[in-house]
């Protein structure tokens, strides 16, 4: 018997009989019996006990007494007559008789719903409720990269998907946390411990399988990513290459996918300056900041020990490539941070130290209007930081900087901000980019002519549904195209009409050095101590998840009574061009890929 | 019948027989009919309670709110309406036969309900602490070691709410009790009170009443701990376990024990409940301090020597965990904010509510309505979060809820906010009556929109075997005396404003 039903004639039995309690202590006796009946089917109906738990069906039920003379004696009856409800404890006093019919009417329902469901269960067995089979996967959407893009689209998915098993989401990250960027100079320059500004993907997403490794291919024909060898898949999850007869990638590193979403970010672009590359610190992922920042502390600790003056002043010398906002707020972090350990190192005079920053145009922060980036440039200057503009990095050896101008700068630290260039896996598709090399997607995010493709952040080249204009490589936009990108493929698997995608940018901020900052919100201008508190609120306030603002806050109120951490954690001695780390391997891969892709692509 | 099929139910149903008799012999004080024919219904009760709370009644607190329950609903079914009825006194359910009735209510708790109730839980609380140290030693000696990990992390969690520990629950009873009497006895001081409890030693000094009031809190705040160590989960079940125990003590303590104590005769009448009607809203208030705190402290003790291990840790932190029930709680109280202020405005009490920040139109009064209801939908999330198992219990928290906050709020806290004294009288409740039903209409509409909320993120949850399984065994399972409370503090918290009026 349908389960709906069988509750319904027990209900409607228990109901009508119980109805009589109510019949006798309602004003109106047919209303009382007719109200009876009906909230014994619904009960009946909503309830579904469980074997012989009478005491609490009676207790439950009667409890529910209350309520529902509160709301059918107190405030439907009056309003359903016609009257204005008064309330008063007189009135509700004369309704005493209809409170105690609901709740002996609730006791003798609740046991008698009791009795008559064991009786069913000896008579026709138990319920049969349909065994929770697990539904099948239908839908696969797997993301690449755990950036912001990445990572928003999926948390944007989890939301718009809900609970629905027929969809599974897999995000395939080559680390296994979301790198806050915007805080990422102060954990090179020791103010902010590094984890503390790197969120777990495991913890952040609810439903969302995370898979740690780096893609090696994608065939949009077969429609699989391939993964390097390195990385492992639940066997589960993953799609057998073998099983297509292709054993190339070998088992267990091939996803399959019916929606791809691109959001693979950038890359370091060293424009082919191969020595440039292989004697410069990246400053793109937290294990290069963290390598900036012992490397720092190393040099002091070298040069604190050296007689030569001029040795001592190359070691800490430090020369930053990029006047963009990683390279001036790295800049200003790092100049605060030498000048601000200096006195631990007696022998070194701070005269000594010096912070270059080089940038090929005649202004720093060329986002930002003039004005702003002047008040950056001079506030850096008081400071000790030197700036050479309209100046590239032609060269770079060990213990040496060689400049566009000629000059030759003697240092053991050059880092590079100074270009990037959209991941180079990028370059091995079939589909058509921008002349940086980025994926152009339509207006809903959809790479033209392939199903089921989308491409979002720095990877992709986005235009904007009102202006046209493709939309800048920046975390505000990235942030805003993922949750765009959400709700297409939902409306693309529901088969729904998908929507442009139009953002307009909210402002920039851009912190310069101690209590210094620049912020443009909106066409209004700010900067300095006023600005710097908004840069901190703001960015603390979009640090994901609550124990990592407690965490930043703490080493922020930290920092106000206690020097900087000046203790040395790993070896520096590694350089992006080193081979040391797994992450360093991969990235010169990337940029050999990278190369080659440009190399391909500037041929066809 | 299942109690019959063990020697130990048998036992049980000998004892409930035995103390309900006896139970029957002392109600015969309050009552015409015959010592004999008292003994043999109270055997008869007992007996039937022993059948249908044998397998409820898991520990004294438990039994004490099943007891007290079933003697409620035997007072509503017998006295109240059928006694009346037979003897041709009047209809059923009427408001004065109900009130010449009220000394059968007192007795009825006081005889039957509290004895067979502690007695049938204490009885099964051996049964069950034998039952939980056999799974301990079959999870000890599973065969693998990952096995023996898992099932000791099981254990522990299943059963770290619920352990006993003698010292935690008198030191933690009594400071809630502490807690709990210095609220109450703020009202004892404005009514001058206190004397009258100093009268228990012979003595009409302030200062003896006020030493004994505290003794008192903290003797049944230990009791509290005592009796309801093993059925505290959630903070907002424990707040509701304080609430019931607090009435509970009305009767047994203001009623009964107080004038017993003072050398005077014992008044059951309804009129005798009306004037100690103060002393029942403060015997509430106590009782939802000491079980607030009573929980908060078992709380954080569980959060330090046991959550904080990592082998036990839950996927997402505590702080996470709050800011969602807070965020939860904030945006359900919008549907129940909206429902109470349809009442304010039919009764006019919008104007009253813009007084608490010294205006007086409706529209200030909505706005500051609204604010407040969200703090309290806040509270509620953070206190009731993994209470309701379902929608019905559901529903049934947040009418508790809403009744407790009419008792806080509206006669208490609100009178403070506007710089007037509290007032704990029948006058005060009888004015209150319309705001009861807003405040129960507020609790009901919140806790349902609460209830959505933790069912989506459950349903994510279940997606994922382990963190469904972790998540099942937090939620307040079937069995715990949860529909007793709801049936004795809805019922009751109801019908005694009307009946004391």
């Amino acid at each position: 018997m349908n389960i709906m039903l069988r509750r319904a004639v027990i209900g409607v039995i228990a109901g009508s009989i119980c109805a009589f309690i109510l019949a006798h202590t309602f004003n109106y006796a047919t209303l009382g019996f007719c109200l009876g009946v009906i909230v014994g089917i619904a009960y009946a109906v909503a309830s579904g006990t469980k074997s012989r738990t009478y005491a609490d069906g009676m207790m439950t039920a009667a409890s529910f007494g209350v309520p529902l003379w509160v709301l059918i004696n107190v405030v439907m009856l009056p309003l359903f007559a016609g009257e204005t409800p008064l309330w008063t404890a007189e009135v509700m006093r004369a309704q005493f008789s209809a409170l105690v019919g609901w709740t002996l009417y609730g006791l003798a329902l609740g046991t008698l719903v009791q009795v008559l469901n064991d009786v069913a269960r000896r008579a026709f067995g138990e319920e049969r409720v349909l065994a929770a089979t697990p539904r099948e996967v239908k839908t696969r959407v797997v993301i690449l990269g755990g950036g912001f893009a990445g990572v928003t689209c999926a948390e944007n998915l989890e939301d718009t998907f809900g609970a629905d098993a027929s969809i599974e989401i897999i995000l395939v990250s080559d680390t296994n946390a979301l790198l806050f960027t915007p805080m990422l100079a102060e954990v090179a320059a020791s103010s902010l411990e590094g984890t503390h500004i790197s969120t777990p993907l495991r913890t952040t997403l609810k439903r969302t399988k995370v898979v740690r490794g780096s893609v090696e291919s994608v065939d949009l024909n077969t429609r699989r990513v391939y993964l390097e060898s390195d990385a492992r898949l639940p066997s589960r999850m993953s799609d057998v290459g073998a099983a297509n007869g292709d054993k190339s990638s070998g088992e267990g590193h091939t996803l399959k996918f019916d929606h791809l979403v691109l959001a693979l970010g950038s890359v370091s672009n060293y424009l082919g300056l191969e020595n440039v590359a292989a004697n410069s610190f990246d400053f793109k992922s937290l294990g290069d900041a963290l390598r900036i920042r012992n490397h720092v502390i190393d040099v002091f600790e070298r040069a604190d020990a050296e007689e030569d003056v001029k040795t001592r002043r190359a070691l800490v010398t430090f020369v930053i490539a990029g006047g963009g906002y990683a390279g001036a707020e790295l800049a200003g972090g790092l100049n605060d941070f030498a000048r601000g350990m200096s006195p631990y190192y007696p022998n070194i005079s701070p005269d000594e130290i010096n912070v270059t920053l080089v940038h090929s145009r005649d202004r720093i922060l060329p986002e930002m209007s003039e004005g702003l980036a002047d008040y950056a440039l001079r506030h850096m200057e008081r400071r000790g930081v030197e700036f050479k503009l309209k100046t590239r990095i032609a060269d770079a050896r060990p213990g040496a900087v060689v400049l566009s101008s000629g000059e030759e700068i003697e240092t053991e630290t050059l880092v590079w901000t100074a270009g990037t260039a959209p991941h180079p896996l990028m370059q091995t598709l079939p589909v058509e980019r921008d002349k940086r090399g980025a994926v152009i997607v339509d207006t809903t995010l959809a790479v033209p002519n392939h199903k089921g493709l989308w491409a979002i952040g720095d990877c992709a080249q986005v235009p904007d549904a009102k202006t046209g204009k493709p939309c800048p490589p920046t975390a505000q936009f990235a942030l805003r195209e993922a949750k765009r990108l959400a709700k297409n493929i939902y409306a693309s698997v529901h088969g729904k009409p998908l929507k442009p995608f139009h953002f307009d940018s909210l402002g920039q901020l851009c912190v310069v050095g101690h209590h210094t900052a620049c912020a443009e919100v909106k066409g209004l201008k700010f900067s300095g101590f006023f600005a710097w508190l908004m840069w901190r609120g703001i960015y603390l306030s979009k640090l994901p998840g609550l124990e990592r603002k407690v965490r930043v806050l703490v080493d922020w109120v930290i920092e106000v009574f206690f020097p900087r951490d000046i203790v040395q954690t790993i070896d520096t001695e590694v350089r992006a061009g080193d081979t040391g780390t797994r992450d360093d391997t991969s990235r010169v891969d990337e940029r050999d890929r990278m190369s080659e892709a440009k190399g391909a692509y500037a041929g066809s | 019948m299942p109690v019959l099929n063990s020697r130990r139910g048998v036992v049980n149903l000998m004892v409930c027989a035995a103390v309900g008799a006896i139970g029957g012999a002392t109600y015969s004080h309050v009552t015409v009919a015959s010592v004999i024919t008292n003994i043999l219904i109270g055997a008869l009760y007992g007996s039937m309670f022993a059948v249908f709370a044998e397998r409820r009644a898991t520990t004294p607190g438990a039994g004490l709110l099943w007891g007290l329950s079933f003697a409620l609903a035997l007072w509503l079914i017998v006295p109240a309406n059928l006694t009346p009825m037979l003897s041709g006194a009047g209809q059923m359910g009427m408001l004065d036969a109900a009130q010449a009735q009220f000394p059968a209510l007192v007795a009825y708790l006081l005889c039957f309900g509290f004895p067979l109730g502690i007695c049938l839980g204490t009885l099964n609380s051996f049964i069950h602490h034998e039952q939980e140290a056999t799974r301990a030693t079959n999870g000890a000696q599973a065969d693998d070691t990952a096995t023996r990990i898992s099932n000791r992390v099981m254990r522990d969690a299943a059963q770290e709410y619920m352990r006993f520990q003698l010292v935690r629950a008198l030191v933690t009873g009594g400071v809630a009790g502490i807690v709990g009497g210095w609220a109450f006895g703020k009202w004892m001081a404005q009514v001058d009170f206190f004397p009258l409890i100093a009268g228990i030693v012979g003595s009409e000094s302030s200062g003896v009443g006020m030493t004994l009031h505290f003794i008192i809190a903290v003797i049944i705040g230990a009791t509290f701990g005592l009796l309801f160590q093993k059925d505290v989960r959630g903070l907002g079940s424990s707040l509701c376990w304080g609430v019931a125990y607090g009435m509970f003590w009305w009767f047994l303590g203001a009623l009964t024990l107080l004038p017993m104590l003072q050398g005077e005769s014992v008044d059951w009448s309804y009129t005798r409940g009306g004037q100690l009607f103060g002393s029942l809203v403060g015997h509430v208030i106590y009782g939802l301090l000491v079980g607030l705190i009573y929980g908060l402290v078992n709380r954080l003790w569980i959060a330090f020597f046991y959550e904080s291990d990592p082998l036990n840790r839950e996927p997402s932190g505590v702080g996470e965990r709050s800011l969602r029930a807070l965020a939860w709680g904030a945006a359900a109280s919008i549907t129940g904010g909206l429902l109470f202020s349809f009442v304010m405005y039919a009764t006019g009490a919008l104007p009253r509510v813009a007084a608490l920040i010294g205006g007086d139109s409706p529209a200030l009064g909505f706005v500051v309505h609204l604010v407040i209801s969200s703090l309290i939908g806040m509270s509620y999330g953070i206190l009731f979060r993994r209470e309701a198992m379902n929608a019905s219990a559901g529903v049934a928290w947040g009418l508790v809820y809403g009744l407790v906050w009419w008792f806080l709020g509206h006669l208490t806290l609100f009178p403070v906010l506007l710089g007037k004294p509290f007032v704990w009288t029948t006058e005060a409740a009888n004015l209150g009556l319309p705001s009861l039903i807003g405040h129960l209409a507020y609790g009901a509409a919140t806790a349902i929109v609460f209830m959505l909320f933790e069912r989506r993120h459950a349903a994510w949850l279940r997606l994922d075997p382990r963190l469904a399984a972790r998540e099942a065994r937090l939620q307040r399972p079937l069995g715990t005396p949860a529909p007793a409370l709801w049936f004795f503090i809805l019922v009751l918290g109801v019908l005694l404003p009307m009946l004391l009026g």
